[in-house]
Parts: structure tokens; sequence; C-alpha cells
């Protein structure tokens, strides 16, 4: 029997838990520095995440060949339940902190010149700190509980840097979205946080994963055996519950990590400052919900993996089609990356644990990459704004020819694309090779409509070329749009390459894009990354347990491997082809887009409004909830309201009555009883004349009167 | 010997007479006197009463003290009808009715 209290009882001191509180601290301090010394905030900021980078990319070289190390204690205690938190360093903490730290500081940089003419960099600055600090508090921490706080607090800076410009009306409206789509999803995760605590009555990761070890099917119902303080406990449970658990996990990853149903957050999060789109909603937040998954994931079961992959599928194809039309560069990266979380939340479904995290990884460097490659454009289009000259600066119709211009920047986005896109030799090609190659081993197990899953993966690799060369083509080949539009030409001449602090970080970010970062290698599992990071083995309970991909022999992938690797590589190549045919220099499309309408036939339309998705909420619930909210409004105002009301007038009346029969009643037989003493006292004060005179002769009569009754 | 009754009836009549002067009179003096029409009326009775006394004297005695004690009363009364009159400047009853309620 498993005693619970041994598995979360307090570890001795570890040195290891100093620098993990110098990691959390530094951007503490930078959020607190940042928000209260307003002065020289954003250099101030980017040095204390330049020191802190180093510290993580230190810890993860010191420690990444070291055992995990895990440091528990107590948080606090509820009576006999004890809260412990604990810290997790495990090779995925390491890689996490580096690259959010890493991401993060390169976001700090490029915000340095971006954000330069903002009067409000302080709190922007603020803000990233506190986004730095929150993303690394999910990371480290190994406790359900806890990594939910964390967890919020990221949704909450997320909020806060959609809503940075909050007085452009769009601006707060997408904050509000994104708050309430997340909100929706956290309420799943914190229903399967209490599923896990009812049944382990703790929320201590490690040790939630040593009883799921023990607790066992009986009858279809799902027991957990152990005891607590050396009492008995066995929590019984229906064994749908176990899939509850982890299908409501899940739903906290569906909010974060932007999958569908709750995806429509994420394109309109692009209200944000770019960098922030950069750091938050490419790189590392969306990726939280992948991390929190993979964090989960052993405690998975087949059917709760199965609605993972299937909605990741979902999702990585529906978002791949709606990027294909969009104007808007940041709305087209951001339906892509909504695309690539997609791939990584299908990576994990299949049981492709370590693929799912190397996406997470790569897809890192590529899309914050992509995104201040956009920012670099965007910011040096703006600058091009006079009283004459007004215009989208992120609608890619004004844009076009800008190769020549800003050649480094066109580099950095060719190289991040192709990341994207997964050619070989860029690093996307290795984790989406990897996913798509144990994807297919999946599917080829289950059989029957599981291929449809992975044919929704397949079809995302070739619109995932098309889009992203498209962007390619048009942003960068052609000539500038914008002159023809405005019939100014010469305006090329004034567009110019970003300055160094802008390059910088998109360079940095590029050359992380190639493949060669993580070994020279054309196979995925050759790479340091998957050597190092590999799939974990089910906990759950045997016959709740999915088929792990451990299990499957290497002969299977290796005549797999081959075959996968040439339809993705072909895919990807055929994407590129059909983009070049679309969208290069002399094509139909390029030469009339500068009045592009928006598109019209059905397909078109379906991708431009993203299945009308946000269309059908808009109709089916949110009208909805209007509709009830006015329903409930009427029921306030006219039964709840006219109820109090009337209890108040029947009160009204009711105190007129009392205040009447007071007035009529009760004082009148208090008057009564005044004026009948007064009377009495009238009556009686006249026998009082004063003159003795009378007196005698009554008291005589009186006397007379008693002696004849006597007598009588 | 005079019969009983006939003395009697002078003493109630005496008293009567003293009673209504008591009660009619308006000034103080004749009150008084009225007063002691009274109290001579009552020693009548005390005098004819002691006519059953075996000793013929209680009652004659007791009216010696009546007179004396009255004449004391009268003393005092008439200083108390001095004061008065300083005090209201009157010396009518009916004008002296400091104890109307």
């Amino acid at each position: 029997m498993i005693e619970l209290q041994d598995l979360i009882s307090p570890t001795d001191y570890d040195p290891m838990i100093n620098w993990i509180l110098l990691l959390l601290g530094i951007p503490l301090l930078s959020f607190i520095s940042s928000l209260f010394i307003k002065k020289n905030a954003p250099i101030w900021s980017t040095f204390l995440l330049l020191v802190n980078t180093g510290i993580a990319i230190f810890m993860a070289f010191s420690f990444w060949y070291g055992d995990s190390v895990s440091i528990k204690g107590v948080w606090f205690t509820l009576g006999d339940t004890v809260m412990s938190y604990s810290f997790y360093l495990d090779r995925l903490a390491l890689l996490m902190i580096a690259l959010v730290n890493l991401i993060s500081f390169l976001v700090h940089v490029f915000s340095m010149e971006y954000m330069k003419s903002d009067r409000n960099k302080p709190r922007y600055f603020a803000y990233l700190g506190l986004f730095t600090f929150s993303m690394l508090g999910i990371v480290l921490f190994h406790n359900l509980l806890l990594m939910f706080i964390f967890w919020e607090l990221v949704g909450f800076t997320s909020y806060l840097l959609i809503g940075f410009w909050f007085e452009k009306k769009t601006a707060s409206l997408a904050a509000n979205k994104a708050f309430i789509m997340n909100r929706i999803g956290d309420a799943g995760m914190l229903t399967g946080l209490m599923i896990l605590f009812a049944q382990f009555s703790t929320f201590d990761l490690e040790a939630v994963k040593a009883l799921m070890i023990f607790s066992e099917i009986e009858d279809g119902n799902w027991v957990a055996h152990f005891t607590n303080n050396g009492q008995e406990v066995m929590n019984s449970l229906d064994g749908r519950w176990l899939s509850a658990a982890g299908i409501a996990l899940f739903c906290g990853a569906v909010g974060k990590s932007a999958q569908f149903p709750l995806q429509v957050w994420l394109p309109d999060a692009m209200e944000g400052p770019t960098p922030v789109s950069a750091l938050i909603h490419a790189a590392t937040m969306v990726a939280a919900g992948v991390f929190l998954l993979a964090r989960v994931f052993v405690l998975l079961d087949a059917q709760a993996l199965e609605v993972v992959a299937i909605v990741g599928a979902i999702t990585a194809f529906m978002a791949a089609i709606a990027a294909l039309s969009q104007f808007d560069i940041k709305k087209v990266l951001a339906y892509s990356t909504i695309s690539q979380l997609g791939y990584m939340v299908m990576a994990i479904g299949v049981g492709a644990y370590s693929a799912g995290l190397f996406h997470l990884v790569t897809h890192a460097f590529f899309k914050a990459g992509l995104f201040l490659c956009a920012g670099i454009i965007i910011h040096q289009l703006h600058k091009l704004h006079s009283d004459e000259i007004k215009f989208n600066e992120q609608d890619i119709r004004v844009m076009g020819g800008l190769r020549l211009k800003m050649p480094v920047t066109f580099l950095c986005f060719l190289i991040c694309s192709l990341a994207l896109a997964g050619l070989p030799g860029f690093s996307g090609f290795l984790s989406k090779d990897a996913i798509l190659l144990n994807a297919t081993a999946w599917a080829e197990i289950k059989g029957g409509g599981y291929y449809i899953v992975i044919g929704l993966a397949y079809a995302s690799v070739i619109l995932t070329a098309i889009y992203i060369f498209r962007l390619v083509f048009l942003v960068f080949t052609r000539g500038f749009r914008l002159e023809s539009i405005l019939n100014k030409p010469g305006l090329m001449d004034k567009v110019k390459e970003g300055n160094l602090i802008l390059l910088i970080p998109a360079i940095l970010l590029a050359v992380g894009s190639i493949s060669i970062v993580f070994g020279a290698n054309v196979k995925a599992e050759n790479t340091w990354f998957m050597q190092f990071i590999t799939n974990p083995i089910y906990l759950v309970p045997e016959s709740y347990a999915a088929f792990s991909l451990v299990d499957l022999s290497e002969a299977t992938i290796k005549s797999l491997h081959g075959w996968v690797a040439i339809v993705s590589i072909s895919l990807a190549v055929g994407g590129l082809v059909i983009s070049y045919f679309l969208y290069r220099p002399i094509s139909k499309k390029a030469l009339i887009f500068q009045d592009a309408p928006e598109p019209r036939g059905a397909l078109g339309r379906i991708s431009f409004n993203h299945w009308y998705q946000d269309v059908l909420y808009e109709k089916a619930i949110v009208k909805f909830i209007v509709i009830k909210g006015k329903a409930l409004a009427w029921f306030d105002e006219k039964i709840l309201d006219g109820f109090v009301n009337g209890l108040a007038k029947t009160q009204v009346v009711l105190a007129h009555i009392v205040r009447w029969f007071d007035k009529y009643i009760i004082d009148g037989f208090v008057h009564l009883t005044v004026s009948t003493s007064g009377r009495i006292g009238q009556a009686t004060r006249s026998i009082q004349s004063g003159n003795v005179q009378t007196y005698i002769l009554s008291a005589m009569i009186l006397l007379i009167l008693l002696l004849l009754w006597l007598m009588i | 010997m005079m019969p009983v009754d006939h003395l009697l009836i002078l003493g109630a009549g005496l008293f009567v007479i003293g009673f209504i002067v008591v009660t009619t009179r308006k000034n103080a003096i004749a009150v008084l006197i009225g007063i002691e029409l009274m109290l001579n009326a009552a020693n009548i009775n005390l005098v004819v009463f002691s006519r059953f006394d075996p000793d013929f004297l209680q009652g004659q005695v007791f009216a010696l003290f009546v007179i004396t004690v009255a004449a004391a009363e009268t003393a005092v009364a008439l200083a108390i009808v001095l004061k008065v009159y300083r005090h209201f400047k009157t010396a009518d009853l009916d004008k002296i009715s400091e104890l109307r309620g």
C-alpha cells in the first residue's frame, strides 16, 4: 500500500531551489521595477531578462545530464489536508525555461525599438516581465493547483497585452474575447483538477502519477487505493471519469493553445503589439497548453488521447484553410500558429510526446521569427505615414517588392517560412516529419476512420506551404503596391531596412530555425532533442491505456519513415509550387492583388471568414446569451423588481394603516384618558373653591346626612 | 326646673344661628363670633346634660374648660385674622381663596 504523505513529504534542502527562485524572481523584479520606477524601464528590464536567459541557459547546460530534480515542501495545511508545492526540473523543464527566457529576451530587445515612441513603454515592459514570470511558473511548478494559478496569470497577462492599446475599441474587445475563451477552457481544466483531487487527494503531479500507477479498474470502476496518514483510503469512481479527467484537463489546453472550438480568440489577439504576438501568441503562451498536455500526458487514457488527436487535426486543417485568404499579415501568421498548435496537440494525442514537444520548440523559433519579421515590416511601413499618406500597414495588399529594400528581413522571413512549410534543411521539417511519422503509425494501427485524422494533417502540410509562400511572394516580390494605390511613385525609396535592434532578434530566431541547430541530421529521431526527450509510458490502468508508440517495432517505423518523408516533402514542395504559380510576380493574381476584393466563392468565403465560426458563435451563442440576458433582465425588472416593489408598496400601505391605527386608536385611547382625567379634574376643581365657608357648609350637610342615615 | 327639651332647642337654635353666621358672613371677625356662638351652644348642651350626671358637675366643669380654651382659641384666631388682614389687605373671606383648586 502506498502512503500519500510519503509522496508529498518535504524534501531536504537542495541548492537548486536558489536557482529556481532566481529564475522566477528576476522577471518578477523586472515587472515590479518597470511598473514603479518608470525611468529606463526598457533597458533595465531587457538587462534583467538577459541575466535570466543567461541563468536559464547555464542551468540547461549544467543540469542537462543530471537526473531530474524534484523539490517539495508544505505550502499550507487545511485541517488534515496538506497542500504541498513542488518544483520539478527535468530536461523538458530545462528546455522550456531556456526557450521561454531566450525568446522573451529577444522580444524585449526587439520591443526596445518597436515600442520606442509609445508613451506607455514602462507598462509594456512590466507586462512582459510579468508574463515571463508566470510562464516560468507554469514550467517550474509541478503541482496542478499552482500550475493552474500561473496558468491563469499567463492568461491575465495575455489579456493585458492584447488590450495594451486599450484606447482602440477593437483591442479591448479582442482582449475580452481572449480572456473569456480562455476562461471557458480553464473551467474545464479546473474540473479535471477536481476529478484528480477527488480521486487522489493531492494536486502534486508526481504523487498523482505515482498513485495513478497503483489505481486499478475493477468492474468498470476506477479505484485508487492508498493510505493517508496511515489510514486506508479507497476512492472509487466510474471508469469513465478517468477519460473525463483527461478530456477536462485537455479543455484547459484547448483554451490556451487555441484549439477548436475555442481558437477564435487568437486571430483577434493580433490587436496587441507585434512583439507580443511573437512572444505570447506564437512562441510561448499558446504552447503552454501543449506543455500542460505533456505534463499530464501519462495520465491520459485512450479515449482522452483520441479526442486530443482529433481536435488537433481538425484545428490544424481549419486554421490552415483560413490562413489561405487573409489580407492582414498578422492574421495569416495567427492562423498559421493555430494550425501548428493543432499539429502539436495532434502529436500528443497520437502518443508522439517527444515529437509534439519538438515541434513546440522548433515552432517557437520560426514562428517568433516570422512575427518579428512581420513586426519589422509593419514598423518600417508605419514610418511612411504622414498627413497625406494613410494606409493600413498590416494589409499585404499595400506591400510588395520589399525584398529589395529589406533584404535581411526577407532572408529571415524566408528561412522561417521554409521551416514552417517543413522543407528539409530547416527545423520545421524535422519536427513535422516526426509528428507525421508517428501519426501515420498510429493510424496504421487504429485503421479505418483514423486515416481521416492523418489525412487532415497531410492536407495541412500542403496548405501550410501554400499560405506561407503566398505571403512571401506577395510581400517581398514584384513592385511596391502602395505606390500605385496612392499614385505616388518613388514611395518605395522611403522604405528602409530596420535597424540592428530590430534585426538581430529576427536573425537569431531565423538561425534557430535551421535544422543544423538540432543536429546535422535529416532524420528527426537522430536529433539530440528526440534522443533526450523520449516518449514516456502511460501510467493509467492497463485496460484504459492507449496504444503506446514505445511498443512500436523499429522495423515498422523504418518501413513507414521513407514513405512519410517522401509524401511530406513532396506535399510541401507541391504547396510551394502551387503558391508559386498562383502568386509569382507575373501571375494574374499578383498583378491585380492591390485591389483584390474579399473572396466571393463559397470556399473562399469559408476560408476568409474562418469557417464562419465567429459568425456562428455570434448568431448562436452570443445572440442566445444576449436574448437570455434580456429575458433575465426583463424577469429582473418586471418580476423580481416588481415583487420587491410590490413588497415595498405593501409595506407603505401597511404603514399607512398602522399609522391610522396609531393615530386614531392608540393615540385616541391616550387622548381619551387624558381628556377624561382632565374633565374629571375640571369637574372636581370647582368644588375646591378656596372658600372656607363653603367647605364648612358642605361638611355640615354631609354630617347631617350621615346622622340621618345612621338614624334611619 | 326647666324641661330639658327647651334648653336643647335653645342650644340647637344657638348652634344653627352660629353656623349660619359662620357660613354666611363675609367678615372673618363675624365668622369668629359665629364660632363662639356654636361653642356656647355646645356648652349649653354640656350644662343641660350634666343634669343627668349624679354629681351635676362633670358637664359644667367641661363647659368651663371649653370657655377657657375658646378664649385662648379666640386670641389665636384673632391674631391669625390680624395677620391675614395684613397679608391680604382685607378680611373678606370671599376674597381670600388661596386654597382654590
